[in-house]
């Protein structure tokens, strides 16, 4: 897969990325970049910065510093709705349902379709929706069910459904697969394959090693607030990853591993 | 709930939210039968339209706080708004304005009272509690000081039509020469009450604005991540409860024909009341104004009931005290669930 050069254009390029609360300095000068059809995976224990860096990619949060590119033009992510306009989808790990709607209405939120009187189209609304999740999970049902009612996996289909439904370019999975059993977990591991195919260059957080193995391409590891480490998949093992994460440094006698691949 | 369909897996069981209206319209037949048996004028058309005229204003309040309540606010203000919106049209009427355009300035300033209250919800970060509990005494405050405390009265006919009117009110002359009132009609409060409950719940459930309301509600950093603009849906919320107690206003001192700068202390009371007993969560995400409609008919049966059979009004204030309390209380239930 990276037998070839990559295209010159990056889909994001984000540039010596600060970000401080008041005294706190969350993340510090990190640069990180995605292309098409990648899986770039963001590594790195709790409070390493990490869901910060992303939820500024998403337009949940501000920049103090730095810079983000998309497809080589710099943007100004102030808002969530400019992150969408620009392709740029994310799922939470909270979700990010509103418990009392249903799936639908989740699905559509902030993006409701209308009928030309301005009404909410509830019927299109809902028959996309269905064709949407039923693509995830043939056996989805109770659509009408406020989202609090259904299972756990069921609110991660919703919330997969939404951010793939309005055709992203870039897809942040922030742990997508901490609230699911093994089955839906291999379902999203597919799906993740199946849209990287596609060209969707996607940032996966994970704190599952072997989510990260076998999906990524490439990954980053941070630790308090910096970037520790990036590298090709095939030139660290699991033991390399995990000093990065805890130490931030990489054990003493380490080479590129993949060098002969 | 915004798809309000029914359907659970027991399709002949209401779901949670059905279930609460449906005990909240029985709670009114009971109350209905009970003061027919209390006091014999109770069942009566004449009565049923008095109840109609007397719940209206509280109605009116209950559509905007409902919409409040549904985005996890509280609006404390509207009875102090519904005042100095009365005043201001007063005044102006008093300058030499006809009474329409007059009136449009009262429910004009309640919307301003209201757009002031979302701005330092949503810009100074004020909880909404504290928010409209400070417009509750600033608007007050403006509503005394503009008019010294006095009412304004001699406003003319025409102001009282708002609140006096009546749609199919049929009179007869007697063969004595005097006038015998064969149907009151139907006040021009109840069908603007009508009118007005149909379009806040059709803004609710049909439009974007409503649909944003309850996803505020609901869930609001979900809404904000899903790119819903959440300080402008709150904004709107409180605006339209600072117009409707406007609203309010106008056809509470149209029907006294007087503009009182005291009027309509503690209808907040009953707004909130009649909203959570219809069903409305004060933690917000559920609500509807149907529910909210029967809540406030509730609460005006209760007073016109109890009035009827003679109930002294510090008592009538400890039994619907009681029940606030109750319907909190079910609702508290529902939620553990």
């Amino acid at each position: 897969m990276l037998d070839a050069a990559p295209p010159d254009t990056p889909l994001i390029q984000m540039l010596d990325i600060d970000k401080q609360f008041g005294g706190v300095h969350a993340v510090r000068a990190v640069s990180v970049d995605l292309y098409p059809g990648e899986v770039v995976g963001v590594l790195g224990h709790n409070g390493a910065g990490k869901s910060c860096l992303m939820r500024m990619l998403s337009g949940a949060m501000t920049l103090s510093g730095g810079q983000i590119n998309v497809n080589g033009e710099q943007v100004d992510l102030k808002t969530p709705q400019d992150a969408k306009r620009y392709g740029i989808e994310t799922i939470y790990q909270t979700l990010a349902l509103a418990n009392h709607l249903d799936a639908a209405a989740n699905l559509f939120l902030g993006r409701e379709l209308k009928t030309r009187f301005g009404n909410l189209d509830e019927t299109r609304m809902y028959a996309e929706a269905k064709d949407a999740l039923h693509q995830l999970n043939p056996n989805f049902k109770n659509l009408k069910d406020p989202v609090s009612k259904l299972s756990g996996g069921q609110r991660q289909v919703i919330a997969i459904a939404r951010a793939i439904y309005f055709q992203a370019k870039v897809l942040i999975m922030d742990e997508p697969t901490a609230a699911l059993g093994p089955s839906e977990t291999a379902m999203v591991a597919d799906l993740t394959i199946r849209l990287k195919n596609e060209g969707i260059g996607i940032f996966l957080i994970s704190h599952d090693m072997h989510d990260v193995f076998d999906l990524c391409d490439r990954v980053i590891v941070m630790n308090k607030g910096r970037n520790v480490g990036a590298f090709r998949i095939e030139d660290v093992n699991k033991d390399d990853i995990l000093s990065l994460i805890i130490r931030g440094t990489l054990p003493d006698e380490w080479t590129p591993r993949g060098q002969s691949a | 709930m915004v798809t309000d369909d029914g359907k659970s897996k027991l399709g002949f069981l209401p779901t949670g939210s059905t279930l609460h209206k449906i005990s909240a319209l029985l709670t009114l037949i009971l109350l209905i039968v009970a003061f027919s048996f209390t006091s014999p004028a109770f069942l009566s058309v004449n009565n049923g339209l008095t109840v109609l005229l007397q719940t209206s204003v509280i109605g009116l309040l209950a559509i905007g706080m409902t919409m409040v309540i549904i985005t996890g606010g509280i609006d404390l203000s509207v009875g102090s708004v519904l005042a100095l919106s009365g005043v201001v049209a007063g005044l102006i009427i008093k300058a030499g304005v006809p009474v329409a355009p007059a009136m449009a300035l009262g429910i004009l300033a309640g919307a301003t009272c209201g757009f002031v209250n979302g701005i330092v919800i949503t810009k100074m970060r004020i909880t909404p509690f504290v928010a409209t509990l400070g417009m509750m005494m600033i608007a007050r405050g403006i509503a005394l000081q503009l008019t010294g405390a006095a009412p304004i009265s001699r406003l003319g006919n025409a102001f009282g039509l708002l609140g006096n009117g009546s749609f199919f009110r049929i009179v007869e002359m007697q063969d004595n020469g005097f006038p015998k009132v064969v149907f009151a009609g139907i006040p021009y409060p109840a069908v603007l009450l009508i009118v007005m409950a149909a379009l806040g719940a059709f803004l609710l459930q049909k439009r974007q604005i409503g649909r944003h309301i309850f996803s505020v509600g609901s869930n609001e950093e979900a809404a904000r991540l899903s790119g819903v603009n959440v300080d402008r849906t709150k904004i709107w919320a409180y605006t339209a409860s600072g117009a409707l107690a406007g609203l309010a206003g106008m056809v509470l001192m149209s029907r006294l024909v007087t503009v009182q700068p005291n009027e309509g202390v503690m209808y907040e009371l009953d707004a909130i009341a009649a909203s959570v007993i219809g069903g409305a969560s004060l933690m917000g995400g559920v609500g509807s104004i149907s529910g909210s409609m029967i809540g406030s008919f509730i609460i005006g049966v209760l007073r016109n009931g109890l009035n009827m059979a003679g109930t002294s009004a510090f008592i009538q204030q400890i039994i619907i005290g009681i029940v606030v309390i109750g319907a909190v209380y079910i609702d508290q239930l529902r939620n553990r669930k």
